[in-house]
């Protein structure tokens, strides 16, 4: 029943009990159906156990109050129209105190502005760097952004894998016009050449005949960042049928569970993947063990950041004393650094890249798919892996 | 690669999409010509299709042709019903149950979510391994869908021109007065032609089930391609929907080889744009009198 509870839009999930204490409300802007759900997914069910924990002990004490946790949740549909209509009613009408999402970039750069003017912070997932920018104080990003782990990813991937020509498609929008360049300015600073760059339009479920193309130009290594988990399962998939092979690597967005579950073992064999924390860690074993046996299914690598962001907001406000004084809580969360969460040990960053100290960084790592499973080979800090 | 073993790659590649394309809107063009209603679900089927072919072929380990069969007999008599509850009521007016369809559509694809969940899962190829023909790769799988499709849309053809009932479905969609007065039973006709044609779009789905793989979401692109190769092939129009769908296919897939995707879709729709301007029945489709 609770993963039927998960997939629905429900608006308002109440959980607190308690009749004493007052009540908190926290939002939630997600993409809880369509193709994206899987992350929205992910991002509620950090939520619901997140609040699970703390109402365990009693609710949530901030100074003399003791606050009871309940959710209000809403759909964005991946699109920025809705995530809007989402936060008008979570500041006007459900008061949140805060808010988790939204999710990609486009609604996050319709959204963020409305919360910085209204003082809620968001706990964000979107690669725009609108998601760590001085004007937008408030805004927090759980989940770490190309910008950031592409370069030591790629130095690592062009050095150890001998990449030297590489290939990929991409999403024809923004997120995949920026992410290519990225990418390609990535490698060509490693050392290695990125000449085969294609689009396809979102929703294509056919690669084939744009792989023959890319695959015609002699690359040794195809980058798989910047599909959508679905979308990358089909590449890998469909790269294998066509005979390549090559390193197929991704060196960003967490998406193993798919792209396993839609290429299966055999093609996904020797495949080098972005994790978004060591999944080896008993913490990280312990939580995706929680939340599957909560959920079902398989859970996406977004939600330990999420869960640990959520965390570090409680604990940003129990240190302030205050759940209304967003300038204040905001500056106690960018200081928390060593926070326990599981993923590991949780910080904030972003001075180098955006003058800001709103980003989470945990140490990631990257995987190697040894029978259908991926093996860590390295573990990154946001300068090198190794 | 040579621009030869290009060519042939893409040949190939374009005749397995535009199968695909081609069941699709067979069944979504039947419908159109005998009941006079754009179904918006028709993608929704399609999936459920896949889903047939999940439980049937990867968990409880059917054989793949009874896998097709049990597709075609499942999500036919759904439709049927469907057609029973929700369309018929609304018949007399075509612009209600258009939007009946889109509601349909909005209703399956999330019922499926909550008890599916969102996360893809893949089915095992039906024939393992590749044909390698020099540097060209043609997998099994894929060469399948096209040999099963042929065989599949040569039946519905067949059925269509030498049955009785598929006699009585093209006497109404030429003209339902007439039909009545030959005594055709219009309301045994809708139902079984709605049907019919979901089940085509379920058999697509699970044909292509081991290719792609199965999500509540993997209805949505084949859906907007069936539109444009009724749009192109002329909306009603059986031969035209045959005709466009490998049409699509194969622009799709020559397009994007040569020339990239992005190129590629600007043809497709170039084309249909062209198309619609010098026929805007279509390449086989009549003018409405």
């Amino acid at each position: 029943m609770r993963s039927l509870a998960l997939a629905l839009s429900v608006p308002v999930i109440a959980l607190g009990t308690a009749a004493h204490a007052e009540t908190m409300t926290i939002g939630l802007v997600a993409p809880l159906s369509g193709g994206a759900a899987a992350w929205g997914s992910a991002m509620k069910g950090a939520l619901e156990l997140a609040i699970e924990d703390v109402q365990k002990d009693g609710g949530l004490k901030v100074g003399d109050t003791t606050y009871d946790l309940k959710i209000a949740a809403y759909d964005s549909h991946y699109k920025p129209n809705d995530a809007v209509t989402a936060m008008n009613r979570l500041i006007f009408e459900d008061d949140a105190a805060f808010v988790v999402g939204p999710l990609g970039s486009a609604p996050l750069a319709a959204l963020v502005p409305m919360a910085t003017e209204n003082k809620k912070i968001t706990l964000t997932a979107g690669f725009t760097p609108i998601a760590a920018a001085k004007e937008y104080p408030y805004s927090f990003r759980a989940i770490l952004p190309t910008e950031v782990y592409a370069k030591p990813q790629i130095e690592w991937v062009v050095k150890n894998l001998d990449a030297k020509k590489v290939g990929g498609l991409f999403p024809n929008d923004e997120t995949g016009q920026a992410m290519v360049n990225d990418l390609a300015k990535a490698y060509e600073a490693a050392g290695a050449s990125f000449p085969a760059q294609e689009f396809y339009e979102r929703g294509r479920v056919d690669f084939v005949p744009i792989l023959t193309r890319v695959l015609a130009q002699g690359i040794d290594t195809f980058e798989l960042d910047g599909s959508p988990p679905q979308t990358a399962g089909l590449l890998v998939k469909q790269l294998r049928e066509l005979g390549f092979k090559g390193n197929i690597v991704r060196t960003g967005g967490d998406a193993t569970p798919d792209i396993l579950a839609v290429a299966g073992p055999e093609a996904s064999e020797g495949l080098y993947v972005h994790q978004e924390y060591d999944p080896s860690l008993p913490s990280a074993v312990a939580y995706e063990e929680r939340f599957e046996k909560a959920y079902g299914g398989t859970m996406n690598a977004f939600s330990p950041g999420f869960y640990t962001s959520i965390m570090m907001v409680f604990e940003a406000m129990r240190e302030t004393g205050s759940v209304d004084d967003t300038d204040a809580v905001a500056a106690a969360m960018s200081k928390i650094s060593d926070f326990e969460g599981p993923a590991g040990k949780a910080r904030w960053i972003g001075n180098d890249y955006w003058g800001t100290q709103r980003q989470l960084f945990v140490p990631y790592s990257i995987g190697h798919v040894t029978d259908g499973e991926p093996k860590v080979v390295a573990t990154c800090s946001p300068t090198r892996c190794e | 690669m040579d621009f030869m073993t290009l060519t042939v790659q893409a040949g190939v590649n374009g005749l397995v999409i535009g199968m695909m394309y081609m069941l699709m809107a067979v069944g979504f063009t039947l419908v159109f010509g005998i009941m006079r209603i754009v179904n918006f679900a028709h993608g929704e089927f399609y999936m459920i299709g896949s889903l047939v072919a999940f439980y049937t072929f990867a968990q409880w380990e059917v054989p793949f042709v009874l896998t097709l069969v049990l597709a075609a007999v499942c999500v036919g008599l759904i439709g049927m019903v469907v057609e029973w509850l929700v369309i018929r009521p609304l018949r007399s007016d075509e612009l209600t149950g258009m939007i009946a369809t889109l509601g349909i559509s909005v209703v399956l694809q999330n019922a499926v979510l909550m008890f599916f969940g969102a996360s893809p899962r893949a089915i095992p190829d039906v024939v393992e391994g590749s044909l390698h023909v020099g540097p060209v790769v043609f997998t099994w799988s894929r060469l399948l869908v096209i040999a099963a499709a042929a065989v599949i849309v040569g039946g519905f053809w067949l059925f269509m021109q030498k049955h009785k009932l598929g006699r009585a479905m093209r006497a109404v969609a030429q003209d339902q007065e007439a039909a009545l007065i030959q005594g055709i039973s219009v309301d045994r006709i809708f139902p079984l032609a709605f049907g019919i044609s979901v089940a085509l779009a379920a058999v697509a789905g699970a044909l292509m089930a081991p290719v792609f793989a199965v999500s509540p979401f993997v209805g949505t692109t084949p859906m907007l391609k069936a539109f444009i190769v009724v749009i192109l092939g002329g909306l009603g129009s059986i031969p035209g929907a045959i005709l466009g769908g490998l049409l699509l296919g194969l622009i799709e897939s020559y397009g994007a080889t040569m020339l990239g995707s992005v190129v590629a879709d600007i043809l497709q729709l170039a084309l249909v744009i062209g198309i619609l301007l010098i026929r805007p029945s279509g390449l086989l489709g009549h003018r409405e009198a």
